[in-house]
């Protein structure tokens, strides 16, 4: 076999949008149930300190995943998305971004989609990353204080919802102009 | 609003407030970086050429963000604060950060 049957530039984005990304989200989507699932009123005892502590390594380890899908995202794949061609080359297929704005069709896939996923993803890392801070100070008291559970699950329900959108674009844009 | 949690050691909220409001901030700033950088009032430098100037608006909202929650954590991690004003506050700042950062938004400036 002469060819790869993946670059280098394909890993770098399956994993930043499965792995990173994937991750990030099945962990919110998990975070999200848990806080209301096990948010307990009483006093808490030795359960509640053992599911809070799981649940805050949860989302300590979900803000970490998102930083390490926004990182990869900017440094890593992005400049693979926004190589620009040469003067006159035919195929456009090694740059995707010139590739989605040649055709009418598919330019909103950047002036969109694109512009959108280079900024969203940070407003909810900074999000699970409050949460995430807010469960290893606080520990049994994110299950068993009322105001704060539902603070903490209004903050991780609108971090799940901004990510579920900036992956459904990046999927859109993969699938019209993979980074290959 | 009563100390957080009902063990024997109350822990008083400000420092949940302070994380979540520097959250709200920070999403705001990047907000208004966004569109300061799209009406060309204000472009941040790129940090690294390849990816262009996303590098310098993410980072100088991270930047903002990252002070703003350790100045508030500071003055804020002893005491109670009202929570519901705080959280309200939050919700905005995050509302605008979004909204701010969404293409068909920059067509209005």
């Amino acid at each position: 076999m002469d060819t790869l049957l993946f670059t280098e530039r394909s890993l770098w984005t399956m994993f930043h949008g499965m792995a990173l990304g994937g991750g990030a989200l099945m962990g919110l989507a998990i975070a999200l149930f848990s806080l209301r699932a096990m948010r307990c009123s009483g006093v808490p005892g030795a359960t509640a300190d053992s599911q809070a502590l799981h649940l805050t390594w949860l989302i300590v380890a979900t803000a970490a995943l998102l930083w390490a899908s926004v990182l990869t995202g900017t440094y890593v794949t992005f400049p693979a998305y926004r190589a620009v061609p040469p003067a006159g080359v035919a195929d456009l297929g090694p740059y995707p971004k010139a590739l989605i704005q040649s055709a009418p069709g598919t330019a909103w896939l950047h002036s969109f989609a694109m512009e959108a996923k280079e900024h969203v993803p940070w407003i909810a890392a900074m999000l699970a990353t409050a949460v995430a801070f807010v469960g290893l100070r606080y520990r049994t008291k994110l299950l068993g204080d009322r105001p704060l559970n539902d603070m903490a699950t209004v903050l991780v329900a609108i971090c799940f919802a901004l990510v579920s959108f900036v992956a459904l674009l990046g999927v859109l844009v993969n699938k019209v102009a993979p980074v290959e | 609003m009563a100390s957080i949690g009902s063990g024997e050691e109350p822990v008083a909220n400000g420092a949940a407030m302070a994380a979540f409001l520097a959250a709200g901030i920070g999403a705001c700033a990047l907000g208004v970086i966004v569109i300061l950088n799209e009406t060309g009032l204000f472009a941040a430098p790129a940090l690294y050429a390849p990816a262009g100037g996303v590098t310098g608006r993410t980072t100088l909202a991270a930047a903002i963000w990252s002070i703003c929650w350790a100045v508030l954590h500071r003055r804020w991690r002893d005491r109670e604060i009202e929570a519901r004003r705080v959280f309200a506050l939050s919700l905005l700042g995050i509302g605008l950060g979004i909204v701010l950062t969404l293409p068909p938004v920059w067509k209005l400036f």
